[in-house]
């Protein structure tokens, strides 16, 4: 019975964040963590004993919201509460400035707290004077670390959008000592939080080389603690890190030794698989990098917030889907979000298509600094090669028998001799069926075969039903039900369970009775 | 050993390396004696940020010396060795004056990736250079244009490439390419044709004599008409293709089993 208390708290805590909205990733835009308003209302609805009513008006009102929400969690040890409190510090972000802050602070901390000196200090002289008699007389003390991390927390969002760098750099290195020497489980959605304002200011300041050393001691020692939250920030954050100076190297080492945790946030797997796939096209690896990429682009929610990281995933699949040798679907270029800044691309993968290597070439050179800014620009010229391979399959189905020069004047070649290396290079890798004549200096294309006649049908038609079966087998894995059912007769529940237990168990025996099957055969 | 020694040394060896026929082995034995006093040294660089550019510096010119003289030794592995040292200098320490030498040898481990067939590392490489070196430097730009005819199969181009390299320490290199290339191409020609003349493979392969053509056919177990004069190419036209029972019983059975937990 301990065991399902636990697994429904994480289920639920899934669906929380799974309507939390994709911040941008490589926009620049300092607007990272937006969230639509509607959000913040949806919550309210949904737990209107916890927030009042007001609340949604004043920002001073929600922050002490914020508060009552940390020491619950604190206190219940669930993470739940903290990341309600989260969330909402995305539509909290607009309406915060030096005067609720100070204020908030005051209400948190007395006169003499060496916290609250510093924290007004950070707000500026003219914050201090916004301090009203009524907050002095309304201070409630907090006995939980958490609220201090979290008024720490706004303050650095607050400088980061002020433009306050230096200022920013020095709260947020303060900060992370408090919450390294502080380890506590409930601090774990917060401390995430603070590694990546912390990394953001070092990012806008120019400066992101100089936090390699802290980040990576910090992925070290949450990974220590199964602290999921953070790890998953840390290591996109190292992984950002690395990318933003091109080492690609170094940040395929440590996806290569580090493990995704799996109870990551839908936001930052989606991020993840995104840099991966990253990782593996420049690599070489374009099946595995167009699976994450995918990945990437379909777990990113799809909203207006989140066109930026739309954006780049979406350029990188095209990329990835051309070299792979697939065309893209027309309608992806015509989605509002993506037009504009789509546009490149969809010139290039026009010439791809029809294996035009001159109009390769053209849109190449008209949008290089485009492809350069979007550190493309390197795969973008490795479809050359694919360009080519288009055209010659393109010859070989129009023509069953061509002479190499033509050939050469139609791909517009150097010589001869070119021609005849590149179509036996495309013979060779299978591009096209075909023969060449040395002594006529011809290329005759075989007759098509008919496809019915291989075993490819077979193939095809048993990963359709191996994905058909896999998907029912996990959709029967991932079923739960209620636990505290007050309607339902309770021994009805505890069938209902018995059953799904043995038909997990049985899948599970079935799989190994199919291996035990295949070591046999 | 103290600093001064270091520079001594390091003196040493660029007066020794820096003739026109400079004496490999003895440039060889400073490096050696050099490179345990970097080490103790630390190569020179702090933690704490108080690096000795001119320092570095030595350090640096010390290493793509190394570099070089690896390649003219013909010792890969060294010179990857150097080239891994050297990256820390290029890549952290931007406070450093830039080095004539830094694309020349970028330029040239490139190359060696590429002559070792390892592409995907090379791409990873590629990513780190700069746009306005990637397209104005010529040392870059030769790796970059041979891999570009390499995937294609343009290896004419590749042949041809040789005539036009950056600087001579490339040529090692390319030497190594040139085996990798006529292996591709006869993998290429026994898919593509049927038959050839051997005088036309000898072209194709870039051999100027018979014997060569003749050894090179061996090795690949082309059969050789000597009447004809022709090569002939194994083709698996005629192999028969059995029906996978195994596989589709294994399949059959797998579906049954599922569809009968559903029903």
């Amino acid at each position: 019975m301990s065991e399902t208390p636990r697994r429904s708290s994480r289920l639920n805590k899934n669906q929380e964040e799974s309507s939390k909205p994709k911040p941008k990733l490589v926009d620049n835009d300092i607007e990272m963590e937006e969230a639509p308003e509607h959000l913040h209302s949806y919550a309210t609805r949904t737990y209107p004993k916890l927030s009042l009513p007001s609340a949604a008006f004043s920002p001073l009102l929600d922050i002490k919201q914020h508060f009552v929400l940390f020491t619950k969690s604190a206190k219940t040890h669930e993470a739940r509460f903290a990341i309600r409190a989260l969330r909402s510090v995305a539509s909290l972000r607009k309406r915060l400035n030096a005067h609720v802050l100070a204020r908030v602070v005051a209400g948190a901390f007395g006169k003499d707290e060496d916290v609250r000196k510093r924290l007004v200090g950070y707000l500026g002289p003219e914050a201090a004077t916004s301090i009203t008699a009524e907050d002095e007389a309304s201070l409630t003390k907090h006995d939980t670390p958490e609220v201090d991390v979290y008024l720490h927390l706004l303050v650095m969002i607050y400088l980061l959008d002020q433009g306050q760098l230096e200022k920013g750099i020095e709260l947020s290195n303060l900060t992370i000592s408090i919450v390294q020497e502080l380890n506590r489980r409930s601090l774990d959605q917060l401390a995430a939080k603070v590694y990546f304002y912390y990394a953001r200011f070092y990012e806008v300041a120019g400066r992101l080389a100089e936090i390699r050393p802290t980040l990576l001691s910090a992925q070290r020692t949450a990974t220590l603690r199964r602290d999921d939250d953070t790890q998953s920030t840390l290591i996109n954050l190292l992984l950002r890190n690395y990318f933003h100076y091109n080492l690609y190297d170094q940040a395929d080492k440590l996806v290569s030794k580090t493990t995704f945790p799996e109870n990551a946030t839908n936001n930052q797997l989606a991020r993840y698989m995104y840099y991966l796939g990253r990782i593996k096209a420049i690599q070489l690896e374009y099946t595995e990098s167009h699976q994450c990429v995918l990945q990437a682009v379909r777990k990113a929610p799809q909203n207006n917030v989140t066109a930026g990281f739309q954006q780049e995933a979406n350029k990188l699949l095209i990329i990835v889907q051309l070299l792979l040798g697939e065309i893209p679907e027309r309608s992806l270029f015509r989605q509002p979000v993506l037009r504009k800044a789509l546009l490149p691309y969809f010139q290039i993968t026009q010439a791809v298509r029809v294996g035009d290597l001159s109009k390769f070439q053209e849109t190449l050179a008209a949008h290089s600094a485009t492809f350069h800014a979007d550190k493309n620009y390197t795969l973008i010229l490795r479809l050359r090669h694919n360009v080519i391979k288009t055209g010659i399959r393109m010859i070989s189905l129009s023509y069953s028998r061509i002479s190499l020069r033509d050939v050469c004047l139609k791909l517009h070649l150097d010589s001869e001799e070119d021609a005849e290396y590149i179509v036996a290079k495309a013979i060779r890798d299978g591009v096209i069926d075909a023969t060449i004549d040395h002594e006529k200096g011809f290329m005759r294309s075989k007759e098509n075969v008919d496809i019915y006649s291989t075993n490819e049908p077979q193939h095809a038609f048993h990963q359709r039903i191996g994905f058909c079966m896999k998907l029912h087998n996990d959709s029967v894995k991932a079923m739960r039900f209620p636990l505290k059912t007050v309607n339902i007769d309770a021994a009805e529940v505890e069938a209902a369970r018995d059953q799904e237990r043995t038909l997990v168990q049985e899948i599970a025996e079935a799989d190994e009775d199919m291996d035990e099957d295949h070591d046999e055969l | 050993m103290a600093i001064t020694e270091v520079k001594h040394l390091a003196q040493a060896l660029n007066k020794e390396y820096n003739v026109p026929n400079p004496d490999l082995a003895k440039c060889g034995q400073y490096l050696s004696q050099l490179k345990i006093a970097l080490i103790e040294l630390q190569y020179l660089t702090h933690e704490d940020k108080h690096n000795n550019i001119e320092e570095l510096t030595l350090a640096r010119d010390v290493l793509e010396i190394g570099a070089q003289w690896s390649v003219r030794t013909q010792d890969i592995p060294s010179f990857e060795r150097y080239m891994a040292q050297l990256q820390t200098y290029y890549n952290d320490h931007s406070e450093l004056p830039a080095s004539p030498l830094k694309y020349n040898l970028i330029g040239l481990n490139l190359l060696c990736l590429l002559s070792q067939n390892r592409i995907s590392d090379f791409h990873t490489a590629l990513e780190m250079i700069e746009p306005e070196e990637f397209h104005n430097n010529p040392a870059i730009q030769h790796p970059i244009k041979l891999e570009q005819s390499l995937m294609e199969g343009s290896y004419n181009r590749v042949w041809s490439s040789r005539s036009e390299v950056p600087a001579k320490e490339y040529l090692f290199f390319i030497d190594i390419l040139m085996d990798t290339i006529r292996n591709e191409i006869a993998s290429c020609s026994e898919k593509a044709y049927t038959s050839l003349p051997l005088k036309d493979a000898g072209t194709l392969l870039f051999f100027t004599n018979m014997e060569d053509i003749l050894n090179f056919a061996k090795e690949r177990n082309w059969k050789v008409n000597p009447v004809e004069q022709k090569a002939y190419f194994h083709s698996d036209a005629d192999e028969k293709i059995n029906i996978p029972a195994d596989q589709i019983i294994q399949q059959t059975m797998f579906y049954a089993r599922d569809m009968d937990r559903i029903v």
